[in-house]
């Protein structure tokens, strides 16, 4: 497949005086319309004391600004049977509404008031906090979760990828609305901001509006670059945990370039041929269970039974981050026989290459994956707004057309460069209290 | 929206199998078409001692079949730009393929394959056991899981078809073999108590003459004797499961519903909606995450299948507050019964879940998902059209009424997995 034959919307993209960088992705046919504001910032932009805060102020964005009290967002929107979400990311945060397309209006309505009105009064950051702790305590249940913050914290000493988007417990605990405001005064603005709106609409009408709400906005924003730059490791880190669990498990993670990097095209195909697909090229549909047969992990580590799924994952990221591989033992395997088994995977693929066939597999996936991201509105404004959020204008052609062009040479090449041992960090988890089930 | 490109207006087919057809057209503008088989091969069918054998057949089928091993299938399917999946309820398994619309013949054929023809290769059979071995785990050690899993043995007797989730044990997954994969294949994967459902952009003529080449690969036509339910719970039970090392500790509440045929299914989907199905604006969510910050999640699911149903409503929160968390739920519960919800708050679900009908049409795999339930259960063929009317008619009273019969607190078990305060 050629990368002009992966469809994708017709986009106007322009910016306001603001800075406020504005996709409008019509689809008369779409009996939808979807609104998207994406933040140039996240987790990666607070500091120790706060962190957490990116993700509680995104909270706090759905609980009252002077034209919309609280619980007023909710119902304006899902009284029309809309649906509405937020997330936080290390390097950003999106807010999104879907409802039907007569609705629209409203949705840009909100987005323009609380980029700068939220209210964020203490009352209301108090009793969000238990939820947010709470929504700490549902994912440290599971041994993954874990697993990936304990690989992030001994990765990374300076930079600030090294929390999770949901904080230290502790910081949550003591945090307050302050500090919320702090951060929202000092990060949210028109100028860090991408909004996307995309299905059915009038894009005449739309921009008309878009312009009359969000011009008067201030541009607020300071600039969300981290200057902190990870110094290279002095060694391979490990750490072993123990909790409850079925079989132990195992990551090891490399450090990996920024999303625009020259070597990114190389590192996602890498991605594809060791575990069988790159997150951001997804359809966003549904997955084949995870399985991904041809892989060369599957092949090493689930086929022969030493583990009941192992995978690899290459998230893009504005700064550099890591390139993990995951496995989960079968039982009664040791995660010794599981480690040298991935060492023996990235040391071939480091020393020979992919083959032909195999390069030319990945491509296939890679742009097929991609011809139905685009299908409905909400998946439409998610993948134009995440790629104009942390890439650069025309970013994804290029990386079709570098694709493309990756030659088994250059993975080489960059598996040789990513999978230092040195550069590495290796967490375990060990099962303690385990039960077989008769 | 032009009739053509309506994913409402659906259509009921005709197989000389005895397999049923349903065909709806993709929403305007959608590049892709899912095409599902449902069949009569849920975990509710699992034989006693092989219990995990449903699971392991609908994973089986979209691993290998047909001419396609396992490895060539995943080309095959990367090639046609496709994925194809299982899932698996009590009385019935779910196989759907979902690619470009342009190639959907390819795509029938494909499921045709992993419907038909799975393979049971030994060296899948074995991986997949193992993988159901850590899935027995993580049921037992994973608090959300090991909730849903004593809920359901608090509800519902042995024998009874929703008592298990089908994950089985070591023992009842290792006992079983590709003769018994293969046995249980050829029962339960039949044209007959089946049903096809297509959501692709050609006619239904087109449809017939496609999947007339399933004829004669069935190895039954007709579907395996019924499943029968037992007598259910008739009392309030608590169960409290000691899980140390979590962090948070599950809360579920559940009991035994009703039948989807049965003509208070409406205003059951609404009380249900109004106690914790209608994101953000229910009850539970309002009363346990946004007035007494007590969880992140707290929501509710009904479950009406062709024989029976049950219900569930839960939380996840700090083990300090499950038992008030556990009090709120079925506080809650029991006012569904005993109340009448004001015409206000109807209202509000009432147009939310009618307006979200539209999103359902957003993509090929939502507006997908109305037609296999509706072919499922036989509903009309122009069921969805009138959804909205059959929403607007329903009173205060008739929910409050569906309410006690569907969402029974009076004999709701309650579950609680984690640490225990």
């Amino acid at each position: 497949m050629h990368t002009s034959r992966v469809p994708r919307p017709r986009t106007r993209r322009f910016r306001l005086r603001n800075g406020l960088e504005v996709l409008l992705a019509p689809n008369p046919a779409s009996p939808t319309a979807s609104v998207w504001v994406w933040y140039r910032v996240g987790s990666k932009n607070e500091h120790p004391g706060i962190t957490g805060g990116a993700h509680w102020l995104e909270h706090m964005l759905f609980q009252g600004t002077p034209k919309y009290a609280k619980g007023e967002i909710d119902r304006a929107i899902l009284n029309v049977g809309g649906l509405l979400n937020a997330f936080t990311d290390l390097d950003y945060t999106a807010y999104f509404a879907t409802v039907p397309r007569e609705h629209l209006d409203i949705l840009i309505d909100i987005e323009a008031d609380r980029m700068t009105r939220a209210l964020l009064m203490p009352k209301e950051v108090d009793r969000e906090r238990t939820v947010v702790l709470s929504e700490r305590e549902g994912n440290e249940n599971w041994p993954e979760f874990r697993v990936e913050e304990e690989l992030y914290e001994l990765a990374f000493r300076r930079h600030p990828y090294r929390w999770d988007a949901l904080g230290y417990r502790t910081d949550i605990e003591h945090m307050g609305a302050e500090d919320l405001r702090g951060y929202y005064r000092r990060f949210y603005g028109t100028r860090n901001a991408v909004l996307v709106v995309s299905g059915g609409f009038d894009p005449r009408t739309v921009e008309r509006e878009v312009r009359r709400q969000f011009s008067p906005l201030p541009a607020g924003g300071a600039d969300p670059t981290v200057r902190e730059v990870e110094p290279p490791a002095r060694g391979e880190r490990r750490s072993t945990l123990s909790g409850p669990g079925t079989t132990p498990l195992i990551a090891i993670a490399y450090r990996s370039p920024s999303i625009d990097e020259r070597t990114a095209p190389a590192t996602m195909l890498i991605d594809v041929l060791l575990g069988g697909e790159t997150r951001i090229f997804s359809a966003g549909g549904r997955s084949r269970s995870g399985e991904h047969p041809g892989a060369r992990l599957y092949r090493a580590l689930v086929d022969p039974g030493l583990a009941v799924r192992a995978t690899s994952e290459w998230r893009a990221r504005v700064h550099p981050g890591l390139f993990t591989v995951y496995a989960q033992a079968s039982a009664g395997v040791a995660l010794d026989r599981i480690e040298a088994a991935i060492d023996g995977v990235l040391d071939r693929l480091a020393c020979e290459g992919p083959t032909t066939a195999e390069l030319s597999e990945a491509r296939t996936k890679v742009l097929r994956g991609a011809a139905l991201a685009y299908e409905g509105a909400t998946r439409a404004g998610y993948r134009l707004g995440y790629f104009a959020s942390i890439m650069p204008p025309g970013f994804e052609d290029r990386l079709y057309r570098e694709i493309l062009a990756t030659r088994a040479s250059e993975i080489r090449d960059t598996a040789r460069a990513l999978f230092s041992k040195d550069q590495r960090t290796v967490v375990r988890y060990e099962v303690v209290g385990g039960r077989s089930v008769d | 929206m032009t009739e053509r490109h309506d994913p409402l207006r659906m259509e009921y087919g005709t197989h000389d199998a005895g397999l049923r057809l349903l065909r709806q057209s993709p929403p305007a503008g959608a590049a892709s078409a899912s095409i599902t088989y449902v069949g009569p091969a849920g975990t509710g069918f699992d034989p006693a001692g092989g219990e995990g054998i449903a699971r392991m057949v609908a994973r089986l089928a979209t691993c290998a079949a047909g001419p396609f091993g396992r490895v060539a299938l995943a080309r095959e399917l990367d090639r046609a730009g496709a994925t194809l999946t299982s899932q698996i309820a009590p009385e019935s398994a779910e196989i759907t393929i979902w690619g470009p619309a342009a190639g959907w013949e390819s795509l029938l054929e494909l499921l045709s394959h992993a419907v038909l023809r799975p393979r049971f290769d030994p060296e899948d059979i074995e991986r997949v056991q193992r993988q159901l071995l850590e899935s027995q785990l993580r049921e037992l050690t994973q608090p959300a899981h090991r909730a849903e899993r004593e809920l359901f043995r608090a509800i519902f007797p042995t024998g009874h078809p929703y008592r298990e989730t089908g994950w089985g044990s070591a023992r009842s997954v290792g006992g079983i073999d590709r003769g018994r994969l293969v046995r249980f294949h050829s029962e339960h994967y039949t044209a007959e108590g089946g049903v096809l459902v297509a959501t692709i952009p050609a006619p239904l003529k087109r449809l017939e003459r496609a999947s007339a080449r399933w004829r004669g690969h069935f190895a039954r036509a007709r579907a395996p004797s019924s499943l029968r339910p037992r007598p259910v719970l008739g009392h309030r039970v608590v169960r409290e499961v000691e899980m140390a090392g979590r962090s948070q500790t599950e809360v579920h509440v559940g009991g035994p519903s009703i039948a989807r045929s049965r003509e208070e299914f409406p205003a059951a989907f609404l009380a249900n909606e109004v106690l914790g199905g209608r994101p953000l604006l229910s009850r539970l969510f309002q009363d346990i995450r946004e007035r007494a910050g007590l969880a992140y999640h707290a929501s509710s699911d009904l479950e009406a299948m062709r024989l029976g149903g049950y219900w569930i409503a839960q939380a996840g929160t700090n083990p300090r507050s499950a038992r008030r968390v556990a009090a709120l739920l079925i506080g809650e519960v029991d006012r569904m019964g005993n109340e009448l919800v004001r015409a206000r708050e109807l209202d509000q679900i009432r147009e939310s879940a009618i307006g979200e009908m539209a999103l359902s049409l957003e993509t090929t795999p939502t507006a997908h998902e109305l037609a296999v339930d509706l072919a499922y259960h036989d509903l009309p063929a122009d069921y969805w059209l009138g959804w909205p009317s059959t929403l607007r008619a329903l009173r205060p009273r008739s929910i409050r009424e569906a309410a006690a019969l569907a969402l029974d607190g009076r004999r709701a078990a309650t579950v609680l997995a984690g640490p225990l305060a």
